[in-house]
């Protein structure tokens, strides 16, 4: 195929010879091209995204069943007994439990806004194209840094949160709002919200763009209420766009390091863990790569269910 | 219909008026921190605009956390990341447009999948891979060229996905007639169709640059060294684990690390609507 190509290339500069490799134009080309074609182009891809991807998934399956130094040396199998070892672990469950408070809360709370906002965005109305740049803003920065931002607007001493809660009169005293975790995991909670919504926003406003127009007027004639269309035609025709962001973003949110790092690392007092800080401090703060693979393998699963939903949900586009 | 219109409008905005507060409230207080002087960020009650308007931060921020070396690490990363990437994905998202081939189905749920690892999720499998290659005195571990890999891999599948439904709403005639004018697949190809993708590509190259500039994780946990790291890591550094923390500093080089990336993605972000929500999403 390679010397094929090489032909190619070469009669490309001569187009005169073109003719004669390929005589019906190019458009035929020979039997071995037409199947190896394809192929050589995507094997990049595949070889890259093996490496990186895949076989790393590999690594952790097999350090999760192995015994493991803090320095990473494998020191023999040891069957299940990372796993074992860290379903003896309380911090596991407080990070299991708040994994799905934190999955549910965001994923619902981001949906909850989007479809208003995208419905929004949808109408005609002076300076949209202001508002839908401001609604995507949130896209474009950081993580890390949003969290960097919140924590400083949160600071507890000179925040401009506590500024104006205090000034309005809602507190009488600075809140220590990152001291603790009754108040440090909600406000990562709505963060996490906040930086959801442009995206889930965006699969919504494809959703309402792809609803034809004429439906609403003869629902007009036939007397329904806007309220009724919303009800009865709208949400029932957006319902496949809610199922695909519900979807992914329960596997984006479920693995949402930076915003929780940041700005708490889990803490205070393991408060604020979730699975994947959790597995990040056993792995590169405690030393214990073993169970950290282990929570790696259980985190990994879950998503896996949850790509097959998705996959399932857009069967007929794959 | 003027009136019935500015009526609207106002009701619009005045729904979407929490999300706009909200969503600006950040960037506000960066400005508005980043132009104080360390003495007046320090005091309580804060105020909005600065009593004494200062660059202090900024000239701090540049010669004590030695931004410059973190900018240019980042866009050296980010940089060769997107060229890495599409250098790869356009050949690969070409097949998937254009061509038939029995694999096609295949390979587009492995890239959904691939799509879905995170790389937090596999982070201790990259780090021991990374840990494993030889290179130079050392291994890949504390090398930009190790994340610049990795963050080229992970923007793959969406590249390729986006990339592939750009491509195929390209008509194929042109192309055709340039077969039929007597040019090679390759010529076609060259002279036909890329100039055509040139767009597309562009906005993936914007979509790569942007994550790989923002990412978090992989450059924590691989990039040790100061002088290795990216912006977005350096900034982060400032705050976390430190005991007392010049607010005014961080605000400038937050400031410094997030606004170019802000107009820049602002201005590409309407073209990426289609290919979200045709394609795999990060």
């Amino acid at each position: 195929v390679s010397r094929r190509l090489a032909a190619a290339a070469r009669t490309g500069k001569q187009p005169g010879r073109a003719v004669v490799l390929f005589p019906h134009g190019g458009a035929m080309l020979p039997r071995l091209s037409r199947a190896g074609m394809p192929l050589l182009l995507i094997l990049p891809s595949l070889v890259l995204a093996i490496a990186i991807i895949i076989y790393p998934f590999f690594v952790i399956l097999r350090l999760s069943f192995a015994n493991v130094s803090p320095f990473g040396q494998l020191r023999g199998f040891v069957g299940w007994a990372n796993y074992a070892n860290v379903l003896t672990d309380p911090i596991f469950y407080g990070s299991l439990l708040r994994t799905l408070i934190w999955t549910v809360a965001v994923v619902g709370g981001t949906v909850l806004i989007s479809v208003p906002v995208a419905l929004v965005l949808q109408q005609d109305f002076y300076g949209r194209s202001v508002a839908r740049t401001i609604v995507m803003l949130p896209w474009a920065l950081s993580l890390a840094m949003a969290a960097i931002l919140w924590q400083w607007s949160f600071n507890a001493d000179y925040g401009m949160i506590n500024g104006m809660l205090q000034s309005l009169g809602l507190i009488s005293a600075p809140v220590q709002w990152m001291a603790r975790a009754e108040t440090a995991f909600p406000v990562e909670i709505g963060i996490g919200i906040l930086v959801s919504i442009p995206f889930t926003s965006t699969i919504f406003q494809g959703g309402f763009s792809s609803i034809p127009t004429d439906i609403y007027e003869a629902a007009r004639i036939d007397g329904a209420s806007a309220m009724q269309q919303f009800r009865f035609l709208t949400l029932p025709l957006l319902q496949p766009f809610i199922s695909i962001a519900v979807v992914l973003n329960i596997i984006h949110v479920f693995n949402s390091f930076p915003i929780i790092w940041v700005m708490t690392q889990g803490g205070p007092d393991n408060g604020t863990h979730i699975l994947v800080t959790y597995a990040y401090e056993l792995a590169f703060r405690l030393g214990r790569p073993g169970p950290a693979a282990a929570v790696s393998v259980v985190m990994l699963a879950i998503v896996f269910v949850f790509t097959g939903i998705y996959l399932r949900l857009r069967r007929e586009d794959v | 219909m003027r009136r019935a219109r500015l009526r609207r409008s106002i009701l619009c905005w005045l729904v979407l008026s929490p999300l706009v507060v909200l969503v600006l409230f950040p960037y506000l207080v960066m400005l508005s921190t980043a132009l104080k002087p360390t003495a007046e960020v320090m005091s309580y009650p804060p105020h909005w605009i600065p009593r004494h308007w200062s660059l202090t931060g900024f000239s701090a921020m540049w010669s004590q956390a030695d931004l410059g070396t973190a900018i240019l690490n980042s866009v050296a990363i980010a940089g060769g990341s997107t060229v890495l990437a599409l250098l790869i994905a356009v050949p690969a998202a070409y097949a998937v447009a254009r061509m038939r081939f029995r694999a096609k189905p295949a390979y587009r749920v492995f890239l959904l999948i691939s799509q879905m690892l995170a790389p937090v999720l596999l982070i201790l499998g990259l780090f021991r891979l990374a840990a494993a290659v030889p290179f130079g005195d050392g291994t890949l571990v504390n090398t930009r060229i190790g994340v610049m890999v990795i963050y080229a891999a992970f923007q793959l599948a969406f590249s390729v996905w986006m990339l592939a439904a750009y491509f195929a709403a390209i008509p194929t005639d042109i192309e055709e007639a340039a077969w039929i004018d007597g040019c090679g697949r390759l010529q076609a190809i060259l002279h036909v169709f890329l100039p055509l993708a040139v767009p597309a590509t562009a906005v993936c190259a914007v979509v790569a640059f942007v994550a790989g500039w923002n990412e978090y994780v992989v450059a924590l946990t691989m990039l040790r060294d100061p002088g290795k790291q990216t912006v977005t890591l350096q900034v982060v550094n400032l705050v976390s684990g430190r005991y007392s923390v010049t607010w005014n500093e961080v605000m400038a080089a937050a400031l410094v690390a997030t606004l170019p990336v802000a107009v820049v993605f602002g201005y590409v972000q309407r073209y990426l609507v289609r290919g979200l929500t045709l394609g795999a999403v990060k």
